[in-house]
């Protein structure tokens, strides 16, 4: 058998911190508390915009280093605070909301194994397209695939607004991450563009939330599945 | 420094520095743990000590016992000193003996070793080792996967499942160091050394609760010198799985690539200091983090799983 080539140390690195991405995916999972998701989001976002500065610096495109700070200040400062300042006002004395710790609906070590099945679905399916392309790399593509379908199973089995909302918030995440490695050349203003459509995110989910507190006086969505007449 | 060295006294050279070497890499973990604790620890030496002074001790066998009990010790550390036969402790190039066995050669012999340990430990008919042993078995069942992956990790990127093939193929480039496959094999196998080892989250080393105990428990009723084999085999085990892990996979530099007496020392100081590094970062880990209750360990090995899984994936798509 052949060993499996290196790719040279600029491709390593991005790959590297494609993975690490896909792994915080997965932590969110895992983590009982809507604080410490939203921490895993931001540093999530930070390896974005570092990402962004790797491939500015080996490809020589000065607009990414303006994208890469602009994610940064929206993505690990904006959207945090914002999250935790609607998480705070749904329960005012500094207790967790109620709904996000408890809201599992499959134990720990199922929903990794269920993620992983999930995640090898989306890299063998970018495997099965063979794009053979030393500008689109295959497998930062497929870890990007991998983070979108492991962000929808955070949506589906967590059963809180909040982990719901980061799970889309981290959904934007992937598909910048996709952008990145396949087009980074693209004009700045379109990415910038892109950038903006997480804060319509933001607002919508941030009026859901509060829209479901005052309603349901809980942040679990389990009671939004008996219907009303 | 130009005289060299024959190629069997490096063989025998590799098993005596694990042999002497792993009570000291022992002493020095605990001594860093204690200062990290603020107290001022026992002296480096003292695995030294205690080795020679339960060596000089009578030994007993509970009633009933077969030879077995006695014997376990024996094959356990038997095992223990055939592996740093098969891996690479203080040269580049492969001695005669290494490649007697690949990883999974060396996988068997430390599976034998705990397996044995785990039969004497039934054989004393005491509930602590009974559920020590038992408990052993259980989550090895379950850490056997991460390993497997991580065995698989390697065949992918060396083509291969020699040790060997793996820390040449390290060291050949920068881009073979940073690649995510490498990487996160390498992440998983030390999630499995902290949890092979007895080494928090997944046990205290210390202290004297039997309700957390999983390896520790199993030595219960050994005395006298057949206590100090399983003491010294635990320490054994620990160098070796550091050695694979530093060797192998972090850091295959500072080996000896002649056979001049040089730099076979040089190799045998760069193994223990290596060794120590890895003994600080598992008691700064050791420090910081809280024991995961018993049935929270699964959580722990899936973790692990998940990334051996995810390190063959980004291989198999090529360029990982």
């Amino acid at each position: 058998m052949d060993p499996v080539q290196a790719p040279g140390v600029y491709e390593g690195v991005a790959n590297v911190i494609a993975a690490v991405m896909l792994l915080l995916e997965f932590g969110m999972l895992r983590q009982a508390l809507a604080r410490d998701q939203i921490r895993l989001y931001m540093a999530q976002s930070a390896l974005l915009s570092v990402l962004a500065i790797v491939i500015a610096a080996d490809r020589n495109l000065p607009d990414l280093y303006a994208l890469a700070a602009l994610s940064a200040g929206l993505k690990v400062v904006a959207v945090p605070l914002v999250m935790r300042r609607l998480l705070g006002r749904a329960v005012p004395d500094e207790e967790e909301p109620a709904g996000v710790a408890g809201s599992h609906t499959l134990s720990p070590a199922s929903a990794v194994l269920a993620s992983i099945v999930l995640a090898a679905i989306g890299f063998f399916c970018f495997g099965a397209l063979g794009i053979r392309n030393p500008a689109a790399p295959t497998l930062a593509l497929a870890l990007a695939a991998a983070m979108v379908l492991v962000a929808f199973g955070l949506m589906i089995i967590r059963r809180d607004v909040a982990s719901q909302a980061i799970g889309f918030f981290t959904l934007e995440n992937a598909i910048s991450l996709a952008a990145l490695v396949v087009a980074s050349g693209l004009p700045l203003i379109l990415e910038t563009a892109f950038l903006f459509d997480l804060l319509v995110a933001v607002v919508v989910f941030g009026m859901l939330i509060r829209a479901h507190h005052t309603k349901a006086e809980s942040l679990s969505t389990a009671d939004l599945t008996r219907l009303r007449g | 420094m130009s005289a060299a060295l024959p190629v069997p006294v490096i063989q025998l050279l590799q098993v005596l520095t694990v042999a002497l070497g792993a009570p000291g890499v022992t002493g020095v973990i605990a001594r860093v743990e204690a200062r990290l604790q603020g107290r001022r620890g026992p002296r480096v030496l003292q695995p030294y000590y205690d080795l020679a002074k339960l060596f000089r001790k009578e030994a007993l066998a509970p009633e009933g016992a077969s030879w077995f009990f006695l014997a376990a010790p024996l094959i356990a550390v038997a095992a223990y000193l055939t592996i740093p036969l098969l891996i690479p402790v203080l040269t580049t190039y492969g001695l005669p003996l290494g490649y007697m066995g690949d990883i999974l050669g060396g996988g068997f012999l430390l599976s034998l070793a705990s397996f044995v340990i785990a039969t004497a430990a039934l054989e004393t008919r005491d509930p602590y080792a009974q559920l020590g042993s038992s408990r052993a078995k259980t989550f090895s069942a379950i850490t056997e996967p991460v390993v497997l992956f991580v065995v698989f990790t390697v065949a992918l990127l060396t083509g291969t499942d020699l040790p060997y093939a793996l820390a040449a193929t390290v060291r050949s480039s920068a881009g073979q160091v940073i690649r995510p496959g490498h990487l996160l094999a390498a992440a998983a196998l030390f999630m499995v050394i902290l949890h092979e080892t007895g080494r928090i989250p997944v046990e205290t080393h210390t202290g004297t609760n039997e309700f957390g105990m999983i390896e520790e428990a199993r030595a219960f009723e050994h005395s006298g010198p057949y206590f100090a084999l399983l003491k010294w085999g635990s320490e054994l085990k620990q160098l070796i799985l550091y050695t694979i892990l530093a060797n192998v996979f972090l850091a295959p530099w500072g080996l000896a690539s002649t056979q001049q007496v040089g730099a076979v020392i040089l190799a045998i100081a760069a193994l223990l200091a290596k060794a120590c590094a890895v003994g600080c970062a598992v008691a700064v880990i050791d420090n910081s983090f809280a024991k995961l209750r018993l049935f929270k360990i699964t959580e722990y090995v899936s973790a692990a799983f998940l990334i051996a899984v995810l390190g063959v994936f980004t291989l198999y798509l090529g360029g990982g």
